[in-house]
């Protein structure tokens, strides 16, 4: 894979809070157009990681480049630019509460394009489609479910049209169907729109339908100890840890 | 740079346009606009429903959301029209996103007329939410007072933890703000009352008519106004953040009395902290007063002494009985705003709001209450 395949590029990258290291030294590439998802139990530092690839937290040490552009350095205008070409998909949704569903999606294309507001409003009843929630488009968060607040902010996180996006959790807390449907238009969105993922999950069945490249955290290994295809993992990994994870072993059967 | 979509007519029935390269939100920028603009006069000539258009999608390399976003919107005005619409070339890849959206009538809802309501029905809601407010305030009232009595026989089991805090945070991190206040309204009061009284050579008796003014009105008012706005707002803020939160849910449903504990402190707290502020504006607004009467030439001794002719103890106390109440209803209503917070972040901010405002109309009103009660009784 050369440097134009990358979507995000790490190097050597250290995630921590001031002198609390969370995850140490981590080198990995995410290709374009690839689903790609990032497993560990809880408190490894998943969430942490994900800030910190698009920019939200310095990093300890280390490098992220999104296309080819150090977001770790980068700052001003440049930074925004390289902001503008991801989306994100917070835990909790983080819709903003004083606006419906549609001034949600549609509040990021009156700040970046110059599209008028019909327009804006036609796409951003196109994202809210593509998840299930056009006819909840006059609604406020407040009013809706915590399951569609999810899919009402990943409708956002695509509002520009971003090559890449990052969703933490986006299936925690769906029922499965939605869940099921979730997992399509991902798949949909990137194999047809080439847009690539960068998933925070821990849900095995959504993981083993739509990542094409997993990797595995450990809080005390502070890195990665599995990296490929999850169905491999699953079948062959050696190391314990993996395969308890991936075959759902209870801590106490598997010591 | 070329526009990614270009107009073309062959005739006056057949038109088609034409993509190219990158077509996503951000090239699509008036080219957008023009291209409609362009098919609405091509409809209104003759009869729209022999007129077909044809979108040339093969000369694309790539497509976003927004470029389908625009196929769709040519493609409802071509029909609703009645007129013929196809698109020809387009990458096999992308034929999956375009039957993404079907039907796509669902994309364009009729716009519905917000229903204004007249003024009487206006008048009619607006009487309503008044009644429920003062419904809400008397069962709270009611509430409070039983859970202030259980707290009185269970004196062990108040959250006394909570009730310092409140009280260090409404008590002694006030003090500084109404100590300058306090002193600054003392200085203003003596100050404007002496320059009319030295007209009739009264300046001497403007020494008691400030100390009195300032321990029964005064003193208690500033220190009110100010725990509005300082506690009253923190109260509500952070119950209202407890309440967005679902904490204190958590406590319902755990069958505790959130009254019991989170109002109940806090309220003691005001009960505690109110007249303690009070007598401190008291003697700060006092001392500045005599400061100021220096300037007119009265010296301390006579302004003490005129002072002591003119408030005796009962004054005193009166103001500290009334600030006592200002406590109650400062603490009380900023907890009741935070209770009733809705759901968002913007709720705990539109309590907070409502906190000082209640505050302070509740404060006006004890205070005419105690007016009236002292002509009456002389206290």
């Amino acid at each position: 894979m050369d440097a134009l395949d990358k979507a995000i590029d790490v190097q050597n990258l250290t995630v921590g809070y001031g002198s609390k290291v969370l995850l140490q030294n981590l080198n990995f590439s995410v290709a374009n157009g690839e689903i790609f998802v990032i497993l560990g139990g809880s408190g490894c530092g998943k969430s942490s990681l994900l800030k910190n690839l698009f920019g939200l937290y310095e990093p300890l040490a280390g490098d992220v480049l999104i296309e080819g552009q150090n977001i770790t350095s980068a700052r001003g205008a440049e930074r925004q630019k390289i902001m503008t070409s991801f989306g994100v998909m917070y835990q909790q949704g983080a819709l903003f509460g004083s606006m419906n569903l549609l001034d949600n999606v549609t509040l990021f294309m009156e700040e970046y394009t110059q599209l008028t507001r019909d327009q804006m409003n036609l796409l951003a009843r196109c994202k809210l489609d593509l998840v299930g929630l056009l006819p909840y488009e006059t609604y406020m968060p407040s009013e809706i479910s915590g399951g569609m607040q999810k899919r009402a902010a990943i409708a956002r996180a695509m509002a520009l049209d971003p090559k890449i996006l990052f969703l933490d959790e986006p299936s925690a807390g769906l029922d499965p169907i939605t869940s099921a449907d979730l997992d399509s238009t991902i798949l949909d969105l990137s194999k047809n729109l080439g847009f690539t993922f960068v998933i925070v999950s821990h849900e095995l069945a959504s993981i083993y339908s739509i990542a094409d490249k997993v990797i595995m955290l450990d809080k005390d290994a502070k890195g990665i100890i599995a990296e490929g295809d999850p169905k491999t993992l699953r079948d062959t990994s050696k190391d314990p840890r993996v395969h308890q994870f991936f075959n759902r072993i209870m801590s106490k059967d598997a010591a | 740079m070329a526009p990614v979509a270009v107009w073309s007519q062959a005739d006056a029935s057949h038109a088609q346009v034409s993509l190219s390269g990158a077509v996503n939100v951000y090239s699509l920028a008036g080219v957008w606009t023009d291209i409609r603009e362009k098919q609405r006069l091509w409809l209104g000539q003759g009869n729209a429903q022999s007129h077909s258009l044809v979108f040339d999608a093969s000369k694309v390399r790539s497509l976003d959301g927004s470029a389908f976003a625009f196929l769709i919107d040519v493609q409802e005005a071509q029909q609703k029209a009645g007129g013929q619409f196809a698109i020809q070339g387009l990458d096999p890849k992308y034929q999956p996103l375009l039957h993404e959206f079907d039907p796509i009538n669902n994309l364009f809802p009729v716009p519905t007329p917000k229903p204004k309501s007249s003024f009487v029905v206006s008048v009619g809601m607006a009487a309503q939410d008044l009644i429920e407010d003062a419904r809400g305030l008397v069962s709270f009232v009611g509430h409070l007072s039983a859970d202030l009595a259980w707290s009185i026989r269970h004196i062990k089991q108040v959250r006394w933890g909570d009730f310092v805090n409140a009280a260090v945070e409404a008590g002694i991190s006030a003090l500084p703000i109404v100590g300058l206040v306090a002193f600054l309204i003392g200085v203003i009061l003596s100050f404007q009352a002496a320059i009319g009284m030295q007209q009739f050579g009264a300046v001497s008796f403007v020494g008691p008519l400030a100390a009195l003014g300032i321990v029964r009105e005064m003193g208690p008012l500033i220190t009110a106004i100010l725990l509005a706005g300082r506690s009253s707002a923190a109260f509500a803020a952070e119950i209202g953040t407890m309440t967005v939160n679902s904490e204190v849910d958590a406590l319902v449903t755990g069958g505790l009395s959130p009254i019991r504990f989170l109002v109940v402190p806090r309220v003691l707290a005001g009960i505690l902290v109110a007249p303690i502020l009070t007598l401190f504006a008291d003697i700060v607004s006092i001392f500045s007063s005599m400061l100021t009467m220096q300037i007119y030439g009265i010296p301390f001794i006579n302004f003490y002494n005129g002072m002591l002719a003119a408030v005796d103890v009962e004054d005193v106390l009166s103001g500290l009985v009334k600030a006592t109440l200002f406590g109650v209803v400062v603490s009380a209503m900023g907890c009741l705003r935070g209770m009733q917070t809705g759901t968002g972040a913007a709720a705990v901010g539109i309590s907070a709001t409502r906190a000082v405002v209640s505050s302070i109309v509740m404060i006006v009103l004890v205070d005419g209450i105690f007016a009236y009660i002292s002509y009456r009784t002389g206290f």
